[in-house]
């Protein structure tokens, strides 16, 4: 008769089962020690917040301005966020069509009156839609302002000099990529404004200084076209809002992050 | 029995005592751990923002407006972070155009259309380029504002400069809503005076905030805005309607016309506030010129808001008269009056007082109480204060004010400079009242 042996904390053992399959297959362990190790030596002061590095017990008056590149990126993620949402919604198709009336309109734009739950709508409204694009719209507006005033706070405590010579440089080309951001995105409905900001955009890709070769080119790659006309820049730009300029944006947002951890946040004595 | 009590470290932590009050320092932390507050304040911040955004959105829906209409267009203005931009564009046209003709021939490298777009891009360059070059051209360490004031003027002269720029974006606008304004040439001024301004007179008052020598910097700023003001005001006024080919008789009795006494009164009342406060800040000590300024501007500002309020209502067309006459020379006319009270309200300011400016600097290394003969015969000094920083946080008086030889021994140590002595001879004046005090030469 085989002895009954009671086995010793039944949840632990099926825990072990379970994450040592895993763990045979994925050796996570070592990846663990060598963070654990990165933190605990490297980095020492990882954990530590700004006042406790710099043995502050003082709380300058200047000190609720830093959390402006936070408070941008926050923003960003809410645009990531209502953005993926609008994306399920939102036609990218900026070509004329006409109205009965013989009114000119766009996918682009009756998309957007959907998702705005405009009466101009053809399809069925977009439940809480307009809540999603308004905050799209506002979070990107606050983050587009949080950007400028972090660029001034660290303008104005000369947090831009040494060691931190490269990061400004990285925060210089966010910028420039979250004023890309905004006005690919205002492209995008297809509306007046939309029209009207495609053509002064054509207008001075084309007028970029150089030849004229290289101003035709850039607003074929940048419009898709050299005539507001014809140029069907909406896609275009679409192409450019909800891919390439999340992409290379994310990477160097965390790539600026990532050397704020590192180098630390300046203390202006 | 007190000291016993403070050994015992009865008294840590209570309000008004300082962490450590003893003569050997712990390995406590100064500062605000990361868990929980720092995580805890983020949240907040971050919960505020979320739910500042869905109010937002909410209440208001950003419209969609009509379709885009390629055969019509539309009058459009962009969003409001690239309206400078804009207004370059828009004010390249005073720049001179033409064609660049390829140099090779080959058509490769030309002809280059030189057109309000052309320097509408390279324009918009201006407040990025700067940017890519800064950290390589300003070297040093990080400094607090008022310790780099001509950098920060650099600053607010280019945020002026760039919100002139998305102001002159929507000229036609502004010239349709106020025709006062005489034309497109006063907005055309925006790009310069304005941002002038704002630059002189935050640099100085960040020399004024950091002690600095101060006499000339208010002397020259307001004496120049004077001169360029009166010289305005002289050829406007005076000048040009003498040069009309009218006899004298008709200047009398245009003299007596109430629009041209509401102007005349305006401007003497302008050119009256300049006057007194060059006399001010150029003969008199700063003692004597606050005195005599801070009434003085009080009272012509109420006069100023009377003579105007009087004049809107009772004689709409005197009002209007004087808009007309004088905003098209807005920039000297009001610009350099107002430029010369806030430059003179900034440059004459008590400074931060030294117990605010200098002793916030401390980062509580304690050299300072070692020098410190004093403290090695007080009996409450009982090692581990830390003159600058309880002086600071008024958590204790570091060296009561009447023992305080200042020997500057604390100076000599602080490795952030500060000056403690000074501070000590600062209050002692203000205590009895010499005017040392106000002289603001405490760091000269």
């Amino acid at each position: 008769m085989a002895r009954l042996i009671p086995v010793k904390d039944p949840v632990g053992r099926g825990n072990r089962f379970l994450f040592g399959w895993v763990k045979e297959r994925f050796p996570t362990v070592p990846w663990a020690d060598v963070t654990r190790q990165s933190v605990e030596t490297v980095q020492r002061q990882l954990p530590r917040s700004h006042t406790e590095k710099y043995e502050l017990k003082t709380v300058w008056y200047w000190y609720p301005l830093y959390c402006l590149g936070g408070i941008s990126f926050v923003a960003f993620l809410i645009t990531v966020i209502t953005g993926i949402i609008l994306g399920f919604y939102y036609i990218p198709d900026g070509s004329d069509v006409f109205t009965p009336e013989g009114v000119p309109t766009n996918m682009a734009k009756l998309s957007l009156a959907c998702i705005n739950g405009d009466s101009d709508c053809p399809l069925a409204p977009v439940p809480f839609g307009f809540i999603i694009r308004g905050m799209h719209h506002w979070s990107a507006h606050m983050m587009i302002a949080a950007v400028f005033l972090h660029m001034l706070r660290v303008y104005f405590t000369g947090a831009y000099k040494k060691p931190r010579e490269l990061n400004w440089l990285l925060g210089v080309i966010l910028l420039l990529l979250t004023l890309l951001f905004g006005y690919s995105g205002y492209l995008l409905p297809g509306n007046d404004l939309s029209g009207g900001a495609a053509t002064i955009g054509i207008n001075m890709a084309k007028a970029s200084p150089g030849p004229p070769w290289l101003g035709i080119f850039l607003a074929n790659l940048l419009f898709a076209g050299t005539d507001v006309l014809t140029a069907n820049y909406i896609l275009r730009m679409y192409w450019f809002h909800v891919f390439i300029l999340p992409l290379v944006g994310t990477l160097l947002m965390i790539l600026h992050m990532a050397l704020v951890w590192v180098q630390g946040v300046a203390e202006p004595h | 029995m007190e000291i016993e009590l403070v050994r015992k470290r009865v008294f840590e932590d209570r309000p008004g005592f300082p962490r450590q009050y003893g003569p050997e320092r712990t390995d406590r932390q100064p500062g605000l751990p990361f868990w929980p507050h720092e995580v805890y304040r983020d949240l907040v911040i971050i919960f505020l923002m979320t739910a500042i955004i869905f109010i937002l959105s909410a209440a208001i829906t950003p419209p969609v407006g009509p379709a885009k209409n390629p055969t019509v267009q539309p009058f459009i203005v962009p969003d409001w972070y690239l309206l400078f931009s804009w207004g370059l564009l828009k004010v390249a046209e005073i720049l001179p155009g033409g064609v660049i003709p390829d140099p090779t021939g080959t058509g490769l490298l030309g002809p280059i259309n030189v057109d309000a777009a052309f320097w509408g891009d390279n324009l918009t360059a201006i407040p990025v380029a700067p940017l890519l070059v800064l950290p390589f051209l300003d070297r040093g360490r990080e400094e607090r504002p008022a310790k780099a004031p001509l950098r920060s003027a650099l600053g607010i002269f280019m945020i002026a400069w760039v919100f002139s720029a998305s102001t002159y974006a929507i000229n036609n606008l502004i010239i349709e809503r106020w025709p006062f304004l005489g034309g497109d040439d006063t907005l055309k001024w925006l790009f310069v005076v304005p941002p002038l301004y704002a630059g002189v007179a935050a640099y100085v008052g960040l020399r004024r905030l950091g002690y600095r020598e101060m006499y000339w910097w208010r002397v020259v700023p307001i004496g120049v805005a004077l001169l360029l003001f009166s010289i305005q005001a002289l050829d406007t006024y005076l000048l040009q309607p003498l040069d009309a080919g009218r006899s004298l008789g008709d200047h009398a009795a245009q003299l007596m016309l109430p629009q041209v006494q509401a102007l005349a009164l305006l401007v003497l009342m302008f050119l009256a506030a300049g006057v007194v406060t060059f006399y001010a800040v150029t003969f008199l000590d700063e003692r004597r010129a606050k005195a005599l300024l801070k009434p003085f501007v009080a009272v012509w500002l109420i006069l100023l808001v009377l003579v105007m309020g009087f004049v809107a209502m009772e004689q709409p067309a005197s009002f209007d008269f004087v808009l007309f006459q004088t905003m098209p020379h807005m920039h000297l006319i009001w610009g350099a009056p107002i430029f010369i009270l806030i430059t003179a309200a900034v440059g004459l300011r008590e400074p931060y007082s030294a117990y605010e400016y200098l002793l916030n600097e401390c980062y509580q290394c304690g050299k300072c109480h070692t020098a410190c003969p004093v403290t090695k015969v007080e009996d409450d000094a009982l090692g581990g204060l830390n003159l600058v920083y309880n002086t600071f946080k008024k958590q204790h008086d570091g060296v009561p004010l009447w023992t305080c030889l200042a020997c500057d021994a604390c100076s000599a140590v602080c490795p952030l400079d500060i000056k403690y002595s000074d501070y000590i001879l600062e209050e002692r004046a203000k205590a009895l009242g010499s005017g040392a005090a106000a002289a603001g030469t405490a760091h000269d």
